[in-house]
């Protein structure tokens, strides 16, 4: 998967690509917004992020340069600026998704996978595993070493989410949004609260524990 | 461009004044004028009908034939001393029997209503004439008498009277411009103390404000306008560096932890599991700043009414249970019982409604005991508004801390840690959601038992 990054604040590109990189993207990093045009239009990417304000060229120009060109990769927008036009134009230009500074980086790669995964079309499972955990979407049955466990309708879908991302460290807000609905900053301690009963059920009584906290991040799923 | 209505008041004042004073004057200079002129018409008259009667008495007593030769003395003494006045003495036939030594005038036809005339001689002279007929003593048809008085004295009068006229339109019209653009100059002072005070306005002084008592009546107006509007700005102006400097404030607490952690850290070899351990921490703070950050940003916008919201009907009951779903999770770990009765449906922002009234769940849920009580009811009144009402069990608010609870950044205790949700923002948040819907918030707190009840107008 190769993403490009168009980015001028340094820190900001260095950071993110390295990010990226670490998640096992690869990434094209441009500093302006010529730059990143010609890269969009000339390379072939999974996934383009565009800082909003950008030198020589900003990303609504480039976004509609790309779509002009014909190319369809999803296109995620950077920007300091928490601003409803500036969303509604982003989005009226055929940007995907839309990312306010400061954003937490575990948002950003979560909702980079999400666009990536929106083109791949798999087939719907019946049933999601990790290691001896089994989550049946059929029966709404979560089992686990032949256990059953008995989830709320909550736990189930935090439980689902978690196992549908395996290996992604998911962010609180994240949680929150999906699973809860709450799509502002809400109380984050409840997602805590939520993942330690959620834990007290799939992993207090097991050796392996498949839930684990990642300080300052969020939350992963992942067989050991 | 200058439109017409942007000229100067003085100026236009001024104008008036004079103008108006002129015509008047100019008018009144006219009808006196032509009374005036008529007065004279009517003597005239008067003194030429009564010598009309004097040549005609004087012809009457011309009985012989020797008597009509001697005319000339008769006549001559009779009107002794009349200089202004032209005779001319005709026969039927128009021979001249008599004329004085001007009588130089056109003939004058008898004018049966014995009204004057005006001709002029052949000089240019202007003259008013008579004409009438006089019986001789004698039997011979009667002659034709024509009497002139000469106009020049009138004239002269007049002309002066004219010139005296003009010459007083002219002085009043200047007076009374100059009374007018005085008048104007004094009315207009305390706008000129006004402009110049507001032209050293600035944003330390925005507390002046124009003296309504010492202007004119017509400004009172205008100057109450103004210290309305100086009294907004000022508002705004408090709010924006209230702002500023309460963000300032609460962004410095955070940014020195960070940075003393950081350098802390830094100062020496650690091992990897004590970097990562920092690094999170930096995190965790870095979310919170992040999160007060785009909260003030919220309120900034709610307080500048730039935070419209949508208006779609929102189902209170099923919204709040929806939150419950997500904060009851909290509230089971102390074992707090909750509770929701009523309904209500309103029409405003669903996501605005939502974070509002999560707002005061998350806050009731951190300050209820272990073991306490929330309740959630909601009510409306058919045409009325609507309440949503958050009660939970707990410490007493002292009623002092009660106005300030929706103020931003206010902690009842002033020592209380900041925990994590606590910037302080939560409930400023709901206030101006619910005012943004044209609603209220309020608290109240007595006997253990707190309640917050949000107003929405029907």
């Amino acid at each position: 998967m190769k993403i490009l990054v168009v980015e001028d604040e340094p820190k900001t590109g260095e950071y993110l690509r390295q990010g990226l990189m670490e998640a096992g993207f690869m990434v094209d990093l441009a500093r302006d917004g010529a730059d990143g045009q010609h890269l969009a239009l000339t390379q072939a990417y999974d996934l383009a992020i565009l800082d909003v304000m950008l030198p020589s060229m900003n990303g609504w120009d480039i976004l509609r340069g790309i779509r002009q060109a014909g190319k369809d990769m999803p296109v995620m927008f950077l920007t300091a600026k928490d601003d409803v036009d500036h969303r509604v134009k982003g989005l009226e230009l055929g940007a995907d998704d839309y990312l306010v500074k400061p954003f937490a980086f575990s948002e950003l790669l979560a909702r980079v996978r999400t666009l990536l995964r929106r083109g791949t079309k798999v087939k719907e499972a019946e049933s999601l595993r990790a290691a001896d955990l089994e989550l049946d979407l059929l029966r709404r049955r979560v089992t686990r070493a032949g256990h059953k466990i008995d989830l709320t309708a909550k736990e189930f879908a935090l439980l689902e989410l978690l196992l549908r991302r395996q290996g992604e460290v998911l962010p609180r807000s994240l949680i929150a949004s999906q699973v809860w609905d709450m799509n502002f900053d809400s109380d984050t301690n409840v997602i805590e609260v939520a993942v330690r009963r959620l834990r007290a059920k799939v992993d207090d009584a097991f050796e392996e524990k498949l839930i684990r906290t990642v300080r300052g991040m969020g939350y992963v799923l992942e067989a050991p | 461009m200058r439109l017409p209505g942007a000229r100067s008041v003085t100026l236009r004042l001024t104008l008036l004044f004079a103008s108006a004073s002129g015509v008047v004057l100019m008018v009144l200079g006219m009808v006196v004028g032509h009374l005036v002129e008529r007065h004279f018409a009517e003597l005239d008259t008067e003194m030429l009908s009564g010598k009309l009667e004097l040549a005609r008495h004087v012809l009457g007593q011309v009985h012989t034939a020797a008597d009509l030769q001697a005319l000339t003395p008769r006549v001559e003494a009779a009107f002794v001393g009349d200089h202004e006045l032209s005779l001319r003495i005709r026969a039927t036939d128009g021979t001249i029997l008599y004329a004085s030594p001007d009588a130089d005038f056109p003939r004058v036809s008898t004018d049966p209503g014995g009204v004057a005339g005006l001709v002029h001689a052949a000089d240019g002279r202007e003259l008013r004439v008579l004409a009438g007929s006089a019986p001789l003593g004698m039997q011979v048809p009667p002659v034709l008498v024509e009497l002139a008085t000469d106009l020049v004295h009138h004239q002269h009068f007049m002309s002066s009277f004219r010139a005296a006229l003009w010459a007083t339109v002219g002085l009043a019209a200047f007076v009374t411009g100059l009374m007018g653009w005085a008048v104007a100059r004094r009315g207009l002072a305390p706008l000129r103390a006004i402009t110049s005070d507001a032209a050293r306005l600035t944003a330390e002084r925005l507390d002046w404000r124009v003296p309504v008592d010492s202007v004119p009546q017509e400004l009172a107006e205008v100057a109450v306008a103004l210290n309305q509007m100086l009294a907004r700005l000022e508002r705004s102006f408090r709010r924006l560096s209230d702002f500023s400097s309460d963000l300032a404030h609460e962004l410095r607490t955070p940014l020195s932890n960070l940075l003393t952690q950081t350098q802390v850290t830094l100062s020496q070899p650690r091992s990897a599991a004590q970097y990562r351990d920092t690094l999170a921490s930096n995190a965790e703070e870095y979310e919170r700043l992040s999160r007060t950050i785009s909260d003030m940003l919220f309120l900034a916008k709610a307080e500048n009414d730039l935070m419209v919201p949508q208006r779609e009907p929102v189902d209170l009951r099923e919204e709040v249970e929806t939150m419950l779903e997500f904060y009851g999770n909290l509230a089971e770990e102390k074992s707090i019982v909750v509770s929701v009765s009523g309904q209500a449906s309103v029409a405003g922002d669903r996501l605005m409604l939502r974070r509002a009234i999560g707002n005061l769940l998350s806050n009731a849920c951190r300050h209820t005991p272990v073991a306490g009580a929330i309740s959630v009811v909601l009510s409306s009144v058919p045409g009325g508004g609507t309440t949503i009402t958050v009660r939970n069990t707990g410490e007493t608010i002292d009623a002092q801390h009660l106005p300030h609870l929706f103020d931003r950044f206010y902690r009842a205790d002033a020592a209380r840690r900041r925990d994590a949700e606590g910037a302080g923002l939560g409930l400023a948040i709901t206030r101006s959601i619910l005012r943004a819907h044209g609603g209220a918030a309020s608290a109240r707190s007595s006997d253990g038992v707190t309640e917050f009840e949000l107003t929405l107008p029907a």
